[in-house]
This record gives C-alpha cells, structure tokens and sequence, in this order.
C-alpha cells in the first residue's frame, strides 16, 4: 500500500471519530484528532513530495465498477501537479484546523465543526488524487456537500441557511456542465483515466479548435465556473461568508474554489488544443476579476469585501489560463492559498476581538489592541495588493506578462483591476487598524489579542506569504523560476507556444504595476487615515456608488430573469397539469395495478388439485406449441 | 467436493449432538461445521475436478455457487437462535441436521455432470425442505403447507423423471456433456425432422418444469406463497436463498453446457415463462396484506429477474446470475430476520403476527432493525447505493448486450415491473418509520445483531463498490 492511501484516510478516520462520536468524545480531544488528522496526511504528502522521483505514478486501489469494456477504478495519481495540491491542502489545511481550535472553543458544535471540517479535507484530497474525471468528480461534489454543511453551520439563523442552499444550487448548475464534460469524454474516448485520455489526444492527431475537444472543454470550464466563481455563477462566494471564519480561509478561499483550475491545468492537453475555448476562460476571467474588485471597492463588511477579493483574484488565475500560462496560474492559486488564507484568518482574529462584529466602519486603530493580527494583516495585505518582494507580486506579474503578450487590451483591464485591489485591500486595512476606535465601549472593553493556537498559524501563514514569491523567482531577479521548471513534465502532451516576454518588457510591465499598486495604496491612505473618511451608512449612497454598493443589483437580476419565471411556470404547472395530466396518469396507473393484482391474486385459491391441473395445462400447452407440425401435420 | 463428504458427516454429528443436554451447544456446532465446509469448498479454486466416477464436476463457477449456498446457510442458521427454548415440540439437533444434509443436495444440484445426480440432489434438497416445513407440528397451516408441498413437489420430480429419461432415450447419454455432443451433432434445422427429434423436445421441456418449479418461475409457482406463507420463517428464509440459488444454478448449469445448440427449441418458452414470471410474482405482490406473503411473491418476481440472464447467456452472465444471487440472498436474510424477530414480538394468541401492520412504528423504538429492514427492501427493489440495484442493473445489461431485439422487449417489461416492486417493497418502509405502532425495544442476542450488521454492511458495500466481488467471480 502506498502513502498516497494514508492520505485521506486520516482525515475520514478523523470525520469517523468525530462524526460517530458527535457528543461523546471530549471536547478537550475533538481538536487533537481534527488537527492530529489534517497534520498526518502532511506528514505523508510532505514525504511523497520529497521521494517524488519525477515520474507519475499511478496507485491503483481497487476495480469500482466494470461494465463491459468501460473499467472505473479508483486509483489515486501522484504526480507534479497532485503533490503541489496535496501539499498546499493539507498544509494549510493543517493550520486552519488548529486555528479553529482557539476560534470555535465557545461553540456548542464543537465536535461537528471538525467532522465536517475533516470530511472536506478528505474529499478534497480525493478530488485531487483521482487519476480519473469519475474520482475527481466525487471529491468535487464531496467538497460541495462539505461547503454546504459549513455555510450553514450556524443553520438556526435562516439567512445563513438560504446562503447555504444558494451555494449548493449555484454549484450544482456548474456540476451540471462538469458532468455532461465527463459524459461526452466517455462517449468519446471510452476511458475516464487522464492517462488514457490524454495520450488519444496527443496520439489521435487532433487538429487545435477540434470541435468535440472545445465542447468537451466548455462543458468543464462550465464546473469549473460553478466551483471556482466564475461569472455568472459567481453569486454564491459572498454569501458563502455566513460559514465559520475558518471555513471561508479553507474552502472558501485557499482550497476548494482553486478546484476549478486544479481541473483545468489537470486537463491542459484538452484545453491547450481549444482556442475558442481559452478565450471565453480569458474573457470571463477577465471580467470577474474587474467586476469583483470594483464591488469589494465599497463594501463595509470585512469578510465581504475579502470574499469579492477572492472571487477577483480567481478571475486572475483564470486570466492566466486563458493565455495558457498554466504553470503562473498555479503558482497564483498556490501564494494567493497563502496570503488570502491568512488574510481570511486574522480577520476572524478581528471578529474574534470585536465580539462577532464584521462592520469595519465600527472599528478602527485595532493596532495597538491586536499588534499581532495588524502585523500578518499587513503582509498579507501588501502580498495581495502584488507590491515586492512579497509572494502576490511575483505571482500576480507572471500572470500580467503573459496576457500582455497575448492581448493588451486585457493587460489593461486587469491592471485596473490590480490597482482597485490594492485600493480596496488598503482601504480595508486602513479603516480596521487605524484611526479612532469606533464601535461600543462594550466592545472596546473586550479588546484582546487572540490566543496563541489562533496566532500561531497567522505568524506561519505570514512568512509564507512573504517568502512564498521565492518558490518561483523569475529569471530577471536571477532565480530559477524552479515551480515553473518542476511542473513543466505536466505541459510535455500539449504543445505550449511559449510566448515569454523578453526582459525589458517584462520589467517595464512590473514596474508600471507596482507604481500602480503604490499609488492606489497611497490614494486610499489619503482618504481613510490622513481625511479619516468613514463609510456613509447604509441607505444614503447616491448615483453609481449606490449601483456598485449593491453588487450591481446582480442577485436581483438573477432573481427577476430566472428565479420568477421558473415559480410562475412552476405554479402554472402545479395547477394545470399537476393535476389534470400527471395525477390522472401515475394514479390511473396504479389504480390498474392493484386492479390486476386483486384479479389476480383469486387465482391463488388454496386448492392443490387446482394448482396442479394449472401446471398440466401449461405442460400440455408448451408440448403441443413445439410439437405443433406433427400435431398439426 | 469434500464439502460433500464434509456435510453429511457433519450432519449426522448433529444428530448425535441431540443426545446431549446442552441445547445451546447446536447452533455454534452448526456454524462451525458450515465454515469448515466453506474452506474445504474454496480448497478446490483454479482446479476441475470429476468426482464419483465422473458423476459430478467442480470448477470455479460451481464453486462460486457452492460459496453462496454456504455463506446463506451461515447466515440462515446464525439467525436460527437454537430454535426456541421449546423442549417439548422442537427438536433442534434434527433441524440443523436436516438443514446441513438439504445443503449436500444443493450443493450436487450446482456441481452434477450427471443428470442422476441433478435428480439425487433436487430429492435430496426437497425431501429435507418438506420435513423442515412441516417442523411446526402443532400449527395447521405448516401441516398444510408441508402436505401440498411435498404433493406438488413429487408431482414436478416425476415430471422431471420423465423427461431425463426422454433425454436419455434421445441421446443415450446421461452425462451433460455428452448430451450437449450428441445436440450438437443434430443440425437445429432438421433436428425435429430427426425422429428422436420431438422426445429431445419433450425431455428438455420436461426436466425444465421440474427445474422452475424449484425455482417458483410461473405457472409453476402455485405451492410458492402457500409453503412459505405456512413453513417457519426460518426456513422460509432458507427455502428463498438456498433452494432458489441451487435451482438457478441448475437450469444455468444444464442450459449452458447441454442445450445452447438447440436454442431454437426451448428459447421461446422459456422466454414467455419469464415475463409470466416477472408479472404474476410483481402484480400479485402489490395486493398482498402479510409481509411473509408478500416476500413469497417477491421470491417469484426475482426467479424471473434470475432467468433473463441464464437466457440471455452473454459472456457476462456468469458473474450477473452469482452477484444477482449473492445480493438477493443477503438482503432476503436480512428482511426475514427483522420479520421473525418483529413478529414474534407482536404475536397474537401465540401465533406470530406476519402482516405489514406488525411493522408499524417500528422505527421508534427499534431504530436498528427499522435501518435493516430498509436496507434490504431497497436492495430488493433495486435502488442505487445497494447491491440490489447493481443485481438488477448487470442483469438488464446483460439483456440489452444480446443481439435479439426479444431481450430488450424483456429487459422493458422487467424495468416496468421493477417499478412496481417499488410500490410493495415501500411498504415495510413506511409502516416502520411513518405510522404509529406501541412496539416496544426488542432485545437481539449479539449473534443476531452481527449477523444483520454483516448482511447490511454487505448490501451497502456492493451496492457502492460491485467489482469488489464481481471480480471474483
């Protein structure tokens, strides 16, 4: 048996101890093995990785179904891209799970906070071992379930319950498209296994803009909308912010919604032969991350305005798919796990301190209170903001190279988009730890710095977002760019045009970059710290920021194109042919049943002599049928 | 094939085992026995073996069907409980002698090479089944059942009697392979023009009345809710997994290697006793008040279920009718030992109370044995995450895979029927966990807990990953 089994097998151990034992286990011992659980399965990704000899490895488990010659297994695959998941997952995985041993200590649903959490863990580490779609998909609706369960931990308030059912249902339109994906591939090449899969791509002589190849790969990116945010199914993410403050690091954050570009850089042979395909994935991703980051620009709660940031920042990492920078998208979803974690985490820290408040415009000057939390906060917020040498500067200006030698139109978007994220990012940062105490004195009384389970992991989750860009250093800063290089067997089957800006370009567009972001961090300190703007409250914005501060009434639109006409056709049939053609049919049907069954049940009357004179007829009948041309001459 | 030798052995030590004063001693004998027959069972795989101057063959596939028989009669007897603590009316070192002895001639009924032996075995098999119904001497309707039971049964013997002997006469061999040769030779087309031609006819069709009366397959299914309504549910349970296994195996058995060639014969009606079988054992189901009953009718609709593949012989149907036959029989265990238990609990002046309403609010106060019992009726209707639903989907693939447009028309009507299952296998359900009932907690003994954990566990685990086993087999 291979380490890759122990993988997830902890954490469901762990879900199973917790689960089943929901109210038995002391609340003293529920953490440990939640955390003991999550820091196992590191242990064996971190040995996997280091034993990696560079080969992929297939680790077949067991035959799950075989229906003539189609053969579904579960297997697991260890190979570049799996190991770099496994380790981002259960490495941040890991912290989470102790910091929410500190941040959910008061709650009553203690033990099944870490089932659940543990269950995700395992489903999500499912998602990325599968060797084949069929695996990956039952991660990918796992981690669903999960996220479902979490959003509505707190399921007595129904607002988090209805923001729980949105996610589901949102997800489950983009589990549609993924699921008629792995239909077609079936169909098509008769295999599910990537292996197989991509070697008849690469051996069947597919000409790039292949017509099955771009549906296959639209009905994908359509899943991959759904998990990872995308527009138009983008809607859930904010609204996910209902769950647990580690829940929105984990799953909302750092690991399941990069699951849709796990998927797509797992299926780059499928997609690097799909133009049409990369250029919707570019254009979407495009616009998510303006219209996100415009959004996050006036919002006033704090785990709002990150959740529309993570939203944004998927819409980069989409960007960079788009331009079939695969390896640079990675390295975004691998730093921005870092700093979008710890920003997510010292937020709970501020929640945590501030009796659950979440409205910044009641906070302010929390840094002289939460001197640790400022200063991760602050890491974390000029990682994302992409000023050097933290991680989301390498990161983000990988990405912005390669769209710019792919269209410069985009280029500009995005780094409009660049400079709103550092605007809203300070903006954040500014009105939570600077300037006047505003909330209750009530509030200011309880001030207090979060234990050390809870800083801990902010302090780790810190260094990494500071270091983490050296995981990758590019060529002009004299690094080996060795993330780009370990991944690069991934991308052998799928004929990459490697289009690498040459090194003046690719300083002129960082610089031009990191001006941007320092002005737009200087703009903002101008206005929160220097004029000491608040936030108006709510109600009396006027014009375009009224617009914006709703979200651009989006849920309303959905609400008005889809949800009302579907009621009204709903009613229209419930009150029609609900019962004028379906129950006249189904109880027709069943009425005739019974009919019969009444008829026929007399036959059964108890008499031998009876049965047994039926059993001669029949006899007699079958003899004279096959004997019928001598009978009959 | 020394399981054989092993059982009968063992059976008499059972009888012996009587003498002794410790009643509780039986069951773990029995069981024990019975594992050790398993082992010595398994002890032949990868080998073919002829034994008794070529009367019986094993090889894997008898094996197999040997495996199921064994591991249903394990479970049947773990749910026994010793046969009550009656000393005066039971007589339970008999029972489970009798019960090890039917399972010799079940087992000769899946490994014969002779068709003596098919015949030694049937008899061997019916005379004990007789007996066990007939255990409850001092209720009528297990009198009753034992009497019309045994009237019909030797009916169908001597039918079938009469018609290995049209077979030998036909072909002048009694060995099966023999017989498929001597087939073989006659080209289909002028077989009938052959003058043996109408008796092979008459004897295949003759043996075949007495293989599907075994197996309760329509019309020859009239004893079927009778018997089972009137013999102890215990062997009921043991009548609807092992007897019907031995005798699916059979017809398979004698189908497969004696006649394909003469497909054309025997094809058509056989093809019309399953959708018979698939109507009669649903429809009639539906009406049904008594849950016994209505597992009886049940019992029927799956013998039907069972032949689609035995006639469709893909290449697959080996490993359709064992993972058909396994999930059947477990889940079939199952049901009737929340039945035995639910009922006796609910007896009314002594006699136990078999109908639906037995089951009503069973959920309350028994939460486990309400999560068994749907577990199995799931199963037996074929709802996916059980090994029911993937009984019936190889089944119905297997039908679909056949080129003749016939076995899809059948594969249709076998679906249609299943819905209707669906009507009468919720019933149990809704009567345990919607209506109201005053049951009070039932203690299980640890032997009979296990048991029903194994046959659930099992029934969910095929039912999420099939290969485990199908590979096996």
């Amino acid at each position: 048996m291979s380490l890759a089994v122990l993988i997830p097998l902890f954490p469901l151990i762990g879900f199973l101890i917790n689960g089943l034992g929901f109210r038995r286990v002391p609340k003293s011992l529920v953490g440990v093995i939640g955390s003991a659980a999550a820091l196992a399965s590191f242990a064996c990704a971190l040995s996997l990785f280091l034993n990696f000899s560079g080969q992929p490895e297939v680790v077949h488990i067991f035959d799950w179904i075989t229906i003539g010659d189609f053969n579904i297994s579960m297997s697991f695959q260890i190979d570049q891209l799996s190991l770099l998941m496994l380790l981002i997952i259960t490495g941040v995985g890991s912290l989470i799970h102790i910091y929410s041993i500190g941040y959910m200590h008061h709650d009553e649903g203690f033990g099944k906070f870490f089932a659940f959490l543990n269950l995700f863990l395992f489903f999500m580490l499912l998602l990325v071992l599968g060797s084949n779609y069929v695996v990956m998909f039952i991660g990918w609706e796992g981690v669903g379930l999960c996220s479902y369960l979490l959003i509505g931990f707190w399921n007595k308030n129904t607002n988090y319950g209805n923001a729980a059912r949105k996610a589901f249902i949102m997800n489950r339109i983009g589990d549609l498209g993924f699921l008629l994906g792995i239909f077609l591939i079936i169909t098509h090449f008769g295999t599910v296994e990537y292996a197989d899969v991509f070697s008849k791509v690469a051996e069947g002589g597919y000409e790039s803009g292949d017509k099955t190849l771009m549906y296959i790969t639209l009905l994908l990116f359509v899943g991959a909308m759904g998990k990872s945010a995308q527009i138009p199914l983008y809607t859930w993410l904010p609204d996910a912010m209902a769950g647990p403050t580690p829940v929105s690091a984990l799953i909302h954050a750092a690991t399941m919604v990069t699951a849709g570009i796990y998927m797509i850089i797992r299926s780059n042979v499928l997609y690097s032969l799909s133009p049409e395909t990369l250029e919707v994935i570019g254009w979407v991703g495009t616009a998510t991350a303006l219209l996100a980051a415009s959004i996050g620009l006036l919002q006033n709660d704090i785990k709002k305005v990150l959740a529309y940031s993570t939203v944004s920042q998927l819409g980069y990492m989409f960007m960079g798919l788009g331009v079939m920078a695969y390896s640079s998208s990675f390295f975004h979803v691998m730093t921005h796990a870092f700093f979008k974690a710890l920003l997510f985490l010292g937020a709970g820290s501020v929640i945590h301190a501030m009796s659950d408040e979440q409205d910044i415009r009641s906070m302010g000057g929390l840094r002289k209170k939460l001197p640790i939390t400022f200063i991760t906060f602050l890491i974390a917020t000029i990682a994302i903001s992409g000023i050097p040498p933290f991680a989301g500067f390498f990161s983000k200006d990988e990405i912005l190279a390669h769209v710019y030698e792919h269209n410069k139109l985009m280029w500009v978007l995005a780094l409009a988009g660049s400079m709103m994220t550092s605007f809203y990012m300070f903006r954040l940062l500014f009105l939570t730890f600077f300037g006047e105490f505003r909330g209750t004195h009530e509030q200011e009384h309880h001030l207090h710095e979060s234990p050390i389970a809870m800083t801990a992991p902010l302090m780790i989750l810190a260094v990494l977002s500071a270091v983490g860009g050296f995981f990758n250093l590019p060529h002009i800063f004299g690094g080996h760019a060795s993330l780009a290089t370990f991944m690069e067997p991934l991308f052998a089957q799928s004929h990459i045009e490697a289009h690498a800006p040459n090194e003046s370009t690719e300083k002129m567009l960082m610089i031009v970059s990191v001006i941007a972001a320092l002005v737009s961090a200087a703009v903002a300190y101008v206005m929160y710290v220097s004029k000491k703007a608040v936030p108006e409250a709510d109600g009396t914005e006027t014009g375009l920021q009224k617009v914006v501060y709703n979200k651009y009434y989006i849920d309303e639109l959905y609400d008005t194109v889809f949800v009302k006409p579907i009621t009204a056709l709903s009613n229209i049939f419930y009150s029609f042919v609900e019962f004028l053609v379906i129950d006249l049919i189904v109880e027709g049907i069943g009425k005739l049943v019974k009919g019969i069954s009444g008829e026929a049940r007399l036959v059964q009357n108890g008499t031998t002599g009876y049965y047994i004179f039926a059993m001669v007829i029949s006899i007699a009948v079958m003899l004279i049928w096959g004997l019928r041309i001598f009978i009959l001459g | 094939m020394n399981a054989i030798i092993a059982l009968s052995l063992f059976g008499i030590t059972n009888l012996f085992l009587g003498f002794l004063n410790n009643r509780k001693i039986l069951l773990p004998a029995t069981l024990l026995f019975v594992l050790i027959a398993f082992g010595l069972n398994l002890a032949d795989w990868n080998h073919e073996y002829y034994w008794f101057h070529n009367m019986l063959k094993t090889n894997n596939l008898s094996i197999n069907f040997t495996s199921i028989i064994l591991v249903a009669t394990a479970l049947v007897v773990a749910i026994s409980r010793g046969f009550g603590n009656d000393e005066e009316h039971t007589h339970p070192a008999e029972y489970y002698g009798i019960l090890l002895f039917s399972v010799v001639g079940a087992i000769m009924m899946v490994t014969f090479q002779s068709l003596f032996m098919l015949f030694v075995g049937i008899e061997i098999l019916s005379v004990a089944m007789y007996v066990l119904t007939g255990s409850d001497k001092r209720n009528l309707r297990s009198n009753e059942a034992a009497l019309k039971y045994f009237l019909m049964g030797s009916f169908a013997t001597g039918i079938m009697l009469f018609g290995i002997a049209l077979v030998y006469g036909a072909t002048g061999s009694f060995d099966i392979n023999g017989i498929g040769n001597m087939v073989n030779q006659a080209k289909l087309q002028d077989i009938m023009l052959n003058p043996y031609g109408p008796i092979l006819y008459g004897g295949i069709i003759l043996i075949f009345v007495g293989l599907l009366f075994k197996i309760s397959a329509a019309p020859f299914h009239f004893w079927t809710p009778d018997v089972y309504d009137g013999a102890p549910s215990i062997f009921t349970a043991f009548m609807s997994t092992v007897v019907k296994t031995a005798g699916v195996a059979a017809t398979y058995r004698l189908l497969s290697i004696s006649f394909p060639a003469v497909y054309g014969l025997w094809g058509n009606p056989l093809v019309y006793i399953t959708c018979l079988t698939l109507f009669i054992g649903n429809i009639t189901a539906v009406y049904q008040q008594s849950f016994k009953r209505m597992l009886a009718y049940s019992s029927i609709s799956h013998a039907g279920y069972l032949l689609i593949t035995v006639l469709a012989k893909t290449p697959t149907t080996n490993s359709s009718i064992l993972f058909y036959s396994l999930a059947y029989s477990i889940a079939t265990i199952s049901a009737f030992a929340v039945l035995m238990v639910v009922s006796e609990a609910q007896s009314k002046s002594g006699k136990p109370d078999e109908s639906f309403t037995a089951l009503n609010g069973l959920a309350t106060n028994n939460p486990f044995l309400a999560f068994v019992l749907t577990v199995s009726m799931l199963s037996l209707a074929g709802i996916p995450l059980t090994a029911g639903f993937f009984g019936k989907f190889f089944i119905f693939a297997d039908a679909f895979s056949n080129v003749s447009s016939l076995f899809k028309t059948i594969a249709v009507v076998a679906i249609l029927m299943s819905t209707v299952g669906i009507y009468y296998y919720f019933k149990p359900i809704i009567a345990a966990y919607l209506k109201k009932g005053d049951l009070e907690k039932i203690e299980l003994s640890p032997i009979y807990k296990l048991t029903l954990i194994i046959t659930t566990a099992l029934t969910i685990l095929l039912g999420i990953a099939p290969d485990l086993v199908k590979n096996i087999f």
